[in-house]
């Protein structure tokens, strides 16, 4: 495993999504990356309306994550709110979800997930994810690994050369907004972009982009997180 | 386009296979500080691992409930870490014991165990669990085949570690998908073999909890 | 005494019952052996003498049984021939189905038992015969010399089982490996937290303890480690979902560490 750039696709309006994948997967081969199987991201998310605790009531959401990149491992990520607290744990935490989530006042959100084929080119893994939203396309994720580094700050200049001849966009050498907050580890400050990257960073960044899936109920308009300029094809 | 399936696929068919370990069979006895040396030669003896020696262990528990509003019964949840090796911690949920009839030779109750990482009391905290007692659990773990055996002393947090009892507690449990029934009769004669040096039984939760002040 | 009297008429009908089992028993195998000789099954032919052994056993034991009074014993009471006779018996032949015409002294030795044993009577005569060959002195010798060698022997049984003794009853106490209220009450902590539900609040951020916020005081942690606008979020919480769902959201979530 090494580190991970999630990066929206803007593609221009009218396109179709398949037509998107088809093209990005033509120019993907066309460099010489050879396809690996396909992958999937899904997550669900159950928001509490009301805690049974003496608490003041806070409404909380428990997002549930699986990559088929980690099949062993379900990522649970709370969100109270205040802060995110992430939970990794083996994947029969479903089943334990199942029983909390009983107990729980719940409110389902519509399931998300990105799926799509995988390809390997060289030392780096690219793979082309569809968002659909209960069945209905959201856009498109692309997730880019570079697997011999786990420290984000070596790689990213190698990444961004990597993304811009790919999707033929420019990209400020400003480090992506996931990379530059700050962490605390065994009680010291540091940030993201010097510590060695786990597979819930992945998974955070995924949920960043569904939840901004999730708001944005119509168009398919792009995620205005990364500075990007669509690409001009 | 995706040959691969979902992960609720995945485990409805896990489920529907019987594959998932999420029956606890457990027998439980005690033995005195004093003797605990003379079961611990013949768990030695008895024992899968020979070679390896029997391993220790030195574990805090948390035991958190999360209580719905409109159930009686709070959803009771274990936490469990190594205070000795780095290991990932433990969640695991328990359900409420069966006694069964006299015919069932152990206690069974469901349970879901799940390695994760530390951010778990955290996370369930903040998701509404309450800590309801905790403890220090320190002794010995052995194998014999599927059964786990532990031998340990329950130590109170905090107050210098004090000893709950002059006993350790003995435990023989397996933890088994649904139906395995059989595994029951083969712990009950592993039992037999440990008499009279310690009397593993199933103990009834129920009389337990009404004793309680 | 009508009741020793009762004991003693049971025993012997006990007797008699079992004596005619085994009468039959025979019979029924001679029986065997004299009509169907030729188409024997011979293993079960030989059950026949496990059935006969058992009701020897049967007789023994009654035989040998002694009574909690000691009154009644088979064995403390004795069989005499008062009338021996030389003339044939019509009523004896009957009851003896024709064994037995007479009753005579020629036959009292065997079926009363008053003789011994012809091998026993040889050694018995062996034996007086050195006796009365041996003087007083080497008697009396001989007989110190025995007592001695009892004596011993009986010390020895006697330190032996002292010495067992005592070790079956520290054995006893070796016994008492667990105890039944132990378990109770470790059971009962592990399982419901019984003896520790008042010590659940760890010191914070103790040498060996788990970094985590104690529940009791949650609320003010909480409170104080959260931005205005979350506290703001927070005091709007009973609203309807929606707007909190956007609140949630408006404070980016990676922004705060």
């Amino acid at each position: 495993m090494g580190v991970t750039i999630l990066q929206p696709y803007l593609f221009q309006e009218g396109k179709g999504g398949i037509t998107a994948i088809e093209y990005l997967t033509k120019r993907l081969i066309s460099m010489g990356a050879k396809q690996a199987g396909s992958f999937i991201v899904d997550c669900e998310t159950i928001v509490s309306l009301s805690s049974s605790m003496p608490q003041p009531p806070s409404n909380k959401a428990v997002h549930i994550l699986h990559n088929s990149e980690f099949p062993a491992s379900t990522f649970s990520i709370l969100d109270t709110g205040a802060k995110h607290i992430p939970l990794v744990a083996d994947n029969l935490f479903d089943l334990l979800m199942i029983k909390i989530g009983n107990v729980y006042t719940q409110k389902k959100q519509p399931s998300i997930e990105s799926k799509g084929p995988r390809f390997e080119y060289g030392d780096f893994l690219i793979k082309l994810g569809s968002v659909t939203m209960n069945g209905n396309f959201k856009g498109i994720l692309i997730e880019f690994e570079y697997r011999p580094c786990i420290v984000f700050l070596n790689c990213w200049e190698l990444m961004r050369e990597l993304i811009q001849g790919f999707l033929g966009i420019s990209i400020s050498s400003t480090y992506p907004q996931f990379f530059q907050q700050q962490t605390l580890i065994s009680g010291h400050q540091s940030l993201k972009q010097n510590d060695s990257f786990q597979a819930i960073d992945t998974i955070n960044q995924y949920l960043e982009h569904f939840i901004n899936y999730r708001k944005q109920t119509t168009s398919i308009g792009g995620s205005t997180q990364i500075t990007g300029l669509p690409l001009r094809s | 386009m995706s040959g691969i399936p979902s992960t609720q696929d995945l485990l409805t068919q896990a489920c529907n296979n019987k594959i998932i370990p999420n029956q606890e069979y457990l027998l439980q006895g005690s033995i005195l500080d004093s003797a605990s040396d003379h079961l611990f030669q013949r768990l030695k003896g008895l024992c899968d691992n020979v070679e390896s020696g029997p391993q220790l262990f030195n574990d805090h528990e948390l035991c958190l409930s999360l209580r719905a509003p409109n159930q009686a019964q709070p959803l009771m949840l274990r936490v469990r870490r190594s205070l000795e090796v780095d290991a990932p911690y433990q969640l695991r949920y328990i359900g409420q014991p069966e006694f069964g009839d006299r015919t069932r030779p152990t206690l069974v109750r469901s349970s879901i165990d799940v390695g994760c990482t530390a951010t778990v009391i955290e996370f369930l905290t903040e998701l509404g669990c309450k800590i309801d007692y905790e403890y220090f659990s320190k002794g010995y773990m052995f194998r014999k085949g599927r059964m786990k055996i532990t031998m340990s002393k329950i130590l109170k947090v905090g107050k210098g570690d004090e000893a709950l009892s002059q006993s350790q507690l003995v435990e023989l449990s397996v933890l088994a998908p649904t139906g395995q029934d059989a595994i029951g009769e083969e712990m009950k004669a592993f039992a037999e073999q440990l008499k009279p040096l310690v009397q593993l039984e199933k103990i009834d939760y129920k009389r337990l909890g009404s004793t309680l002040p | 005494m009508q009741r020793e009297e009762k004991q003693w008429e049971s025993t012997l009908e006990q007797i008699l019952s079992r004596l005619n089992d085994l009468k039959l028993s025979i019979m029924s195998m001679i029986t065997v052996l004299e009509t169907q000789y030729e188409t024997i099954n011979w293993p079960t032919f030989l059950d026949n003498f496990a059935l006969i052994s058992s009701h020897l056993t049967g007789i023994s034991k009654i035989l040998n049984r002694r009574d909690v009074g000691g009154s009644c014993l088979l064995r403390n009471r004795t069989v005499l021939p008062l009338l021996l006779s030389q003339d044939r018996d019509d009523q004896l032949l009957q009851i003896t189905e024709g064994r037995l015409p007479v009753f005579s002294h020629d036959i009292v030795p065997d079926y009363l038992r008053t003789k011994p044993d012809p091998t026993a009577e040889t050694r018995m005569i062996a034996h007086e015969q050195k006796a009365n060959s041996l003087n007083n002195d080497a008697a009396a010798k001989q007989v110190m010399q025995f007592n001695k060698v009892v004596a011993h022997v009986s010390d020895i049984i006697s330190e032996q089982r002292e010495k067992w003794e005592s070790e079956s009853s520290t054995r006893a106490g070796v016994q008492q490996t667990s105890s039944m209220t132990d378990t109770q009450a470790l059971v009962a902590a592990v399982g419901i937290g019984k003896g520790l539900l008042k010590m659940t609040m760890p010191p914070m951020g103790g040498p060996g303890q788990v970094m985590l916020p104690p529940g009791g005081i949650r609320p003010s942690s909480m409170m104080s480690s959260v931005s205005p606008q979350g506290v703001g979020h927070l005091g709007k919480a009973p609203s309807s979902v929606k707007t909190n769902i956007k609140s949630a959201n408006q404070i980016h979530p990676f922004q705060r560490n």
